[in-house]
């Protein structure tokens, strides 16, 4: 059986299409929906919890139609969104417990005390939620998600807002709930987490999959090594030969890709030099995942609306 | 239906554990029994706590059963709706626990003003119609609590919802038979009032207090109730974001 599997899947927002025709197959894996904030990653995710419906296309959750058999889907997934929906009020346990309940679990203590547990949460368990951590609530989350131990697990940007630290410790227990045989669809903006963690990655650029593969393949399409810069001044793009810019990062890094590139580092530098550009630091370095998505999609500016609300949750997750 | 009563406890233990929230919900009634009941100077009655005391009841459901719709805006905005959205739980329970907390903590705020119009000397309940008074008030919060959490399930922040409670609450409060009888209203207000599903609920406790069984209004309110609650009922079965 088929985790996830989508056909030509697409919504309109009125005629602003977020999806365009997603073709995607997930196996049992932790699989990385990937793209800047507005590719349509949320809306995809919504699709296939069945909280939205596709405008045309089809998707399917273990063999059960997103659409016409929402109900069957939704006792075998479980969705976290991004936004971190933890009751502060209550205690840990009894926001877990809420979820035991609603999906009607036999066992409920035992089960509330195993994935607690599981998610390292047991000494803190009946504490109000209101004195834990962003990490500890998005585990607190995760615990609630895996009351009944769900086939696919969607998690919507999960390490959002949090510190490294907290970052890692998520994306261990991903690990672990894969290692248990569950199928993991996370999304995230996060390129370097997706490198480390996902099994396989799709990008996504404006509602569309610019590509799908793992992320060691995906660096290996770019053949070559990349020469990172910081140069300021005037340059006019008169490279040496076989040397191609890539683009500029928002931090400010132009990147260049070569072959050798170690060797043509002297006439590059000589190259700019020459055009009266001042070059602060030229350094040759493995491709990311960022790079890929660089060389698929461009500039990862980003045009869409702020997020306000998205915003604010990162705020308030600072505390 | 066991998922009614986990949303319901939910809601309930956050809102005992808001300490402030609860003591403002039982001063508030209070503050209004006392304020409008005592201090009008009216000359149609002479026992204005008699005759207030239904008014004011209703008027308590109606504010707590609006204010009750912010409840689904915070669970909306949060984030909380879409986690119990994706759950096979039916999602009518939502629904119905919201409809259940909001007029179970309307009823708590009336039973406070009961017992205050009791101090006040109101003298006019027998047991019998204290029952039936109570019935009146929770198929009351009833309407407007699945009407309240159906509209902020259409609104998108907490402005909206806040706006819209205001544009309903007031003129529906000042346009019923809470403050005055028909008959010392002018011509054109009687009739608006007659009308207002709040004045259903007031009539109907009134006539209690001489010992009469208003059907009309009951039916009329029992009616609302029912046409409300079945189109709250679809609209969160086919809900999506």
């Amino acid at each position: 059986m088929i985790p996830i599997e989508t056909h030509g899947l697409t919504k309109y927002y009125g005629s602003l299409c977020a999806v365009d025709h997603i073709d995607l197959e997930v196996g049992n894996e932790i699989f990385g929906l990937l793209g800047p904030n507005g590719s349509g990653k949320t809306t995809t995710v919504l699709m296939l919890t069945t909280l939205l419906r596709p405008t045309e296309g089809s998707a399917l959750v273990c063999g059960h139609d997103v659409g016409r058999e929402a109900q069957e889907v939704r006792r075998l997934i479980s969705y976290v969104p991004q936004d971190m929906a933890v009751d502060i009020k209550l205690t840990g346990r009894e926001n877990v417990a809420l979820f035991a309940k609603l999906y009607g679990i036999s066992r409920r203590d035992e089960t509330i005390d195993r994935v607690l547990g599981m998610m390292d949460l047991s000494e803190r368990a009946d504490d109000l939620v209101r004195t834990y951590s962003g990490g500890m609530r998005r585990r607190l989350e995760l615990a609630q998600a895996l009351v009944h131990e769900p086939k696919v697990l969607f998690l919507d940007e999960p390490t959002i807002g949090l510190d490294v630290a907290a970052r890692k410790k998520i994306w261990e227990h991903i690990g672990t709930l894969k290692s248990r045989g569950m199928t993991i669809f996370v999304t995230t903006h996060y390129m370097d987490e997706a490198d480390h963690s996902c099994d396989r990655v799709a990008i996504l650029d404006h509602g569309r999959v610019a590509a799908v593969d793992s992320p060691s393949h995906l660096k290996g399409l770019l053949g070559k090594d990349l020469i990172s810069a910081r140069i300021s001044g005037e340059y006019c793009r008169d490279l040496p030969e076989g040397v191609t810019m890539m683009g500029g990062k928002e931090n400010g890094e132009v990147v260049f890709s070569s072959e050798h590139a170690s060797e043509r580092v002297p006439e590059l530098f000589r190259r700019l030099e020459e055009q009266g550009a001042v070059v602060h630091s030229l350094s040759v370095r493995e491709p990311t995942l960022d790079d890929v998505f660089l060389a698929l999609v461009g500039s990862r500016e980003d045009g869409s609306a702020f997020d306000d609300h998205k915003f604010r949750t990162m705020l308030r997750r600072r505390g | 239906m066991k998922d009614i009563f986990y949303y319901f406890e939910r809601d309930m233990l956050r809102w005992v554990r808001g300490r402030v929230s609860v003591i403002s919900a039982l001063v508030m009634p209070a503050a209004w029994l006392i304020f409008v009941g005592l201090a009008l100077p009216t000359t149609f009655t002479e026992n204005y706590i008699d005759f207030i005391t239904p008014g004011i009841l209703v008027l308590t459901m109606l504010g707590a059963s609006l204010q009750g719709g912010s409840l689904l805006i915070f669970d909306k905005i949060l984030g909380f709706l879409n986690k119990f959205l994706a759950l096979p739980s039916s999602r009518e329970s939502i629904l119905f626990g919201k409809i259940l907390f909001i007029t179970a903590r309307g009823l708590l705020q009336a039973t406070v003003i009961l017992l205050l119009a009791l101090v006040l000397g109101a003298s006019f309940l027998s047991p019998w119609s204290l029952v039936l008074t109570y019935a009146i008030l929770a198929l009351f919060g009833v309407l407007l609590s699945a009407f309240s959490t159906t509209i902020a399930l259409y609104l998108s922040d907490h402005d909206a919802y806040a706006a819209f409670n205001a544009m309903v609450s007031m003129p529906l409060f000042f346009t019923s038979s809470a403050l005055m009888p028909y008959s010392v209203m002018p011509a054109w207000l009687s009739a608006l009032a007659y009308w207002n599903p709040v004045s259903y609920a007031i009539d109907a406790i009134r006539a209690l207090q001489e010992g009469v069984l208003a059907w009309s209004r009951i039916g009329a309110l029992l009616f609302l109730a029912t046409v409300v609650v079945g189109i709250s009922v679809r609209q969160f079965r086919k809900v999506t974001l």
